[in-house]
């Protein structure tokens, strides 16, 4: 089974934010929310020097993602393609992991936009428009939409130094399984938040220490948001009911 | 010298080679909708009408493709048939969508009815907007002369219209801010030594094929131009040795082998003593020297008393440091990449010095027309077209602005500071109208206040402006010129590593009432009087310029919008020459002691700051070019505001935390507006920094106004370079104000007995 990921290498990454923007130029994308962001991190003092870089992050497309379990949407039983013509039937919430890509998806047709899987990502990589009426759970989607016309999502084809990798990881000759398998690259994971992102990063070891400090989740946020967001829930469900109506 | 010789130089520098073309192998085929109707299906900007053109974000002027969808632009990316810049654009190029669709763009010609600065306009047409403009240039100059027309220029928009100015005589048609504020300095250090501008608009340095780099003060990375930035990292990827010199650890420090914390105005002081070492030590490219370089005798001389044991309590360094960087980049000689830097006008006297000390570190390399080193720019041809106006320069007056007061000056035009001061005085003459194109002047000339005085004494001021920045709002008539995404320019040749010849054009129809530069020019000329301008459309120039390539304007849009050539950077030592009169590396510049200027660099120390300040200084955001970009809406939610940086340690003592909201303070008692710290190991105690632009003044820039501090109001203390009129920008200090009560700030390193500190004082050039 094929897994998309991404490596950015923060020895080539400059942090000019090119690609925060050209995420949000192709896909709309209205200010201040966001699918793909840079945050300048230092210059501060590490174990291992005085270091200035930068955290480009995006959604993380995970192993185990979190988000697509508090989806409160009745689930649905769908049937995947894969390229080579393979088919899988799964069961699948307003939101999902795409079982032959392993990118996690937001159906938004099936979305009622109570903001669950927003409350729940402890990467903070998803967004609910609340100024729109009808505000659907948004988030990056590693661009399918252009890969199926073999085109490189947006914020790899603008990246000024190519210090973003994108590849498929189950494929062992692509570029990002040989840096991942070299042990090299790391992702933002602590013993409390464990659940396999699919954005790698490489860089120098003060660089990677900063970054990890800085913005490592810990919190189990997935794990707080049934209760309180009940009523969210409702008053969603309610909307669009009255919309129907 | 003069402005002609100047160009005959560059030009004789291009050493012309037959251009060589590459195949058309990588086809541009965008994804096409199959059918009118199902393009706006198709997701993001899939199925978007493309219209290659070239980026005005900033100067470097990447090639793009413009996507539009149902007559809206959607998206700008790279023009992927660039081998400059491929499918890349940068932060700001990538949000040229918002400067187009900027909701408070200058829409309508309009004529100012409150007072100058108060931001109150009419709209009027364009009839009365360019005749009164014609009005009161034909009656200024009939009143004073022609010299009494100034006009600020910079960047692709003001091309046209400085024709008008020198057409109408005035020796001020040209007084660019990117040279006398920014460039300058650099660039005449590197002409005087190599023959040609070797860091002006571009920047012949191979830091894609270098084995070692050293940057004074150059910080790539936040300072952005797509290929520029490529290069550099490249050269990182291939192994280089990075060694960066700089009071803050910039983004381009973070990526360091070896990172100096030099203390600010010394840089020159390191420099000389770092050739005196290798020079000592034979360390030096002596067959580069022997064979390439004049002056070998004197520079030897001139610098035997800058030792490294000098130098380490000027510096603030460590001799060791100072030792390991300079054999690291000896070592790695020829090819070393010498960073010529770009903006230069920090210290006023010593700015064209410390350029030149790079320049002659760079032939004591042998670093000088091979891979990893300068290199010699590949003249790409274009056919030369005239628009019909006066090509020979306007007549001196008696007492020149532009050639009376820096011997060097006239290389580049009007030293801004000196037309500035004509306006107030009258002296050496009068100066009335001012004519303001692609700069905002507030934002860029060091003391805004004294322009702002300026502008008051004048009998009219006009600018073409995109948006209502500080400039418009201090104008009598506001053009509104049309933006790169909505004009032609003229045919773009680049001369770097990657040559190309690419064209400007429209990627959408003009907007509102905007015009294009050239109509305006155009119409300008007309009613003024002018035989200028004989063209009636871009197109038709364009097309004559293309002539000179070979090409339509059909063809080359065939072709993807550009055509690429072989680059000729490098040179055979057998032939190896440069433009100079000798056809050698200049070490020491007879030229300046002809005019009683050191030929050798001598160490200048600027003043130290005065207890309780620290030296400002400034630099670049990755997402922002100068002060235009802060009202674009995706650049803004980028970086909506700049920060302070202040060393941890100072804003320990003063109880200053990370994140507050201070006011500034500088010598001369001018406030700054709010703007938040950042505490941090990586700036020197005695400096802080922000990124420049921000804090705009203009009420009209909904999203910019008032948005962080700016450098630029606060730097009212300034001094000329005494080689070509810069004004310095780094000879401001700051302390800070909290909630009322000012704050001195204390002083953890000690300045030695050989930098005088700063005493404030009546009449000097600039500042109070």
């Amino acid at each position: 089974m094929s897994q998309l990921a991404m490596v950015i290498d923060l020895n080539k990454c400059v942090g000019c934010h090119a690609c925060a923007i050209a995420c949000r130029a192709e896909w709309s994308v209205p200010v201040p929310y966001r699918r793909n962001w840079v945050k300048r991190l230092g210059p501060e003092t590490t174990a291992k020097g005085l270091a200035f870089t930068f955290y480009p992050g995006l959604c993380n497309h995970c192993d185990d993602p979190k988000c697509t379990t508090v989806c409160p949407v009745d689930p649905e039983e769908r049937v995947f393609k894969s390229k080579d013509g393979k088919t899988k039937k799964i069961s699948i919430r307003a939101t999902y992991k795409d079982p032959f890509t392993g990118v996690v998806l937001v159906d938004k047709e099936r979305c009622i936009g109570c903001g669950n899987c927003v409350e729940a990502c402890p990467y903070e990589a998803r967004y609910l428009n609340e100024e729109l009426d009808d505000p659907r759970a948004d988030k990056c989607t590693f661009c399918v939409e252009r890969l199926a016309y073999n085109l490189e999502p947006a914020c790899v084809r603008t990246c000024i130094t190519g210090a973003r990798i994108f590849g498929d990881l189950s494929d062992t000759t692509s570029q990002v399984s040989k840096i991942v398998n070299s042990g090299k690259a790391v992702r933002l994971q602590s013993k409390e938040v464990n659940i396999g992102p699919n954005v790698y990063y490489v860089g120098k070891d003060r660089d990677i220490l900063l970054l990890q400090q800085s913005c490592t989740p810990h919190e189990r946020k997935w794990e707080n948001v049934m209760a309180p967001m009940r009523r969210e829930i409702l008053k969603a469900a309610i909307k669009r009911i009255a919309k129907v109506v | 010298m003069k402005r002609r010789n100047f160009l005959k130089l560059s030009a004789s520098a291009c050493a012309a080679l037959a251009a060589l073309q590459l195949g058309d192998k990588d086809i541009f085929r965008p994804v096409q909708a199959r059918s009118a109707a199902e393009a706006p299906k198709l997701p993001g900007s899939l199925g978007a009408k493309e219209i290659t053109s070239v980026c005005e974000m900033c100067f470097w002027r990447c090639p793009i493709v413009g996507k539009v969808k149902n007559g809206r632009l959607v998206k700008i990316e790279g023009n992927p048939k660039s081998p400059a810049n491929g499918t890349r654009v940068c932060a700001r190029g990538n949000s040229g969508v918002q400067l187009l669709y900027d909701p408070d763009r200058i829409k309508y010609p309009l004529k100012r009815t409150g007072s100058r600065g108060e931001g109150k306009w009419a709209r009027i047409s364009w009839d009365e907007a360019l005749d009164e403009v014609a009005h009161n240039l034909k009656e200024t100059k009939r009143k004073y002369g022609p010299h009494a027309l100034a006009f600020f220029d910079h960047g692709a928009s003001a091309e046209f219209m400085r024709d008008i100015f020198k057409t109408l005589g005035s020796e001020n048609y040209t007084n660019e801010p990117a040279f006398f504020q920014c460039v300058g300095p650099a660039a005449l250090a590197y002409l005087m030594t190599y023959g040609y501008v070797t860091t002006g608009t571009r920047q012949y340095i191979d830091m894609k094929n270098a084995k070692a780099m050293l940057f004074i003060g150059t910080h790539i990375g936040e300072n952005v131009h797509v290929s520029h930035v490529r290069e550099f990292i490249e050269g990182l990827q291939n192994g280089a040795k990075l060694v960066v010199v700089d009071p803050r650890y910039s983004a381009s420090a973070a990526k360091a082998d070896i990172y100096l914390p030099i203390r600010p105005g010394t840089d020159t002081a390191l420099l000389l003593a770092w050739m005196n070492f290798i020079i000592s030590e034979g360390l030096y490219n002596k067959e580069f020297v022997e064979k390439h370089c004049t002056g070998f005798d004197e520079l030897k001389k001139a610098v035997k008393k800058y030792t490294l044991q000098w130098a380490s309590p000027i510096c603030d360094l460590p001799v060791r440091d100072m030792k390991k960087a300079i054999l690291l980049l000896a070592g790695n000689s020829p090819h070393v990449a010498v960073h010529p830097g770009r903006h230069s006008t920090w210290y006023g006297r010593g700015d064209t010095g410390r350029h030149q000390a790079l320049a002659i570190l760079a032939a004591l390399f042998g670093a000088v027309g091979v891979e990893g080193g300068l290199y010699f720019p590949t003249h790409v041809k274009k056919g030369h077209i005239s628009f019909g106006c006066v090509e020979e320069e306007p007549e001196t007056p008696a007492k020149s602005i532009s050639e009376d007061y820096y011997p060097f000056a006239s290389t580049f035009g009007s030293p801004t500071s000196k037309i500035i001061e004509a306006t107030l005085t009258g002296k050496p003459y009068p100066v009335k109208l001012w004519g303001i194109n692609g700069v905002n002047i507030l934002q860029t000339i060091s003391n805004p206040y004294h322009t702002m005085e300026a502008i008051k004494k004048l009998d009219f001021i006009f600018c073409e402006e995109i948006l209502p920045t500080e400039t418009a709002i201090w104008s009598d008539i506001v053009l509104p010129g049309a933006t790169y995404l909505e004009r032609y320019d003229t045919v773009y040749t680049f001369d770097l590593l990657t040559p190309y010849l690419t064209v400007r054009q429209p990627v959408v129809k003009p907007m509102f009432e905007v015009k294009s530069s050239f109509w305006i020019a155009r119409e300008l000329a007309k009613r003024t009087g002018l035989k200028c301008f004989n063209y009636n459309n871009e197109v038709e120039f364009i097309e004559e310029e293309l002539k000179g390539a070979g090409l339509t304007l059909k063809e080359l849009n065939q072709k993807g919008g550009i055509v690429s050539y072989k680059a000729n950077p490098y040179r055979d030592p057998k032939e190896f020459k440069v433009a100079t009169e000798d056809g050698k590396v200049q070490l020491a510049v007879e030229d300046f002691a002809d005019e009683d200027l050191d030929p050798v660099p001598k160490f200048v120390p600027t003043p130290a700051p005065p207890k309780g300040y620290v030296r400002l200084v400034y630099g670049r955001s990755p997402v922002h070019t100068f002060s235009r970009t802060m009202n674009n809406k995706w650049l803004h939610n980028e970086a909506p505001e700049n920060l302070l940086w202040l060393n941890d340690k100072v804003a320990k003592k003063v109880n200053i935390k990370d994140g507050e909201e201070v006011v500034l303070e500088n010598q001369d008692g001018y406030r700054s507006w709010p703007i938040k710290i950042k505490v941090t190991p990586g700036i020197r105690p005695d400096t802080a920094y922000m990124v420049h632009g921000f804090g705009s003044r203009s009420k009209q820039l909904s999203k910019a106004y008032k948005q962080g501090a700016s450098d630029q109001f606060l730097v009212t203390e300034y001094e000329d370079d005494p080689f070509m009129g810069a004004s310095s920008h780094r000879t401001n200090f700051i302390r800070i104000v909290k909630a009322g009560k000012v704050i001195n700030l204390p002083e953890l390193c000690p300045p030695p007995k050989d930098i005088p500190r700063f005493v404030p004082q009546k009449n000097r050039t600039g500042g109070k």
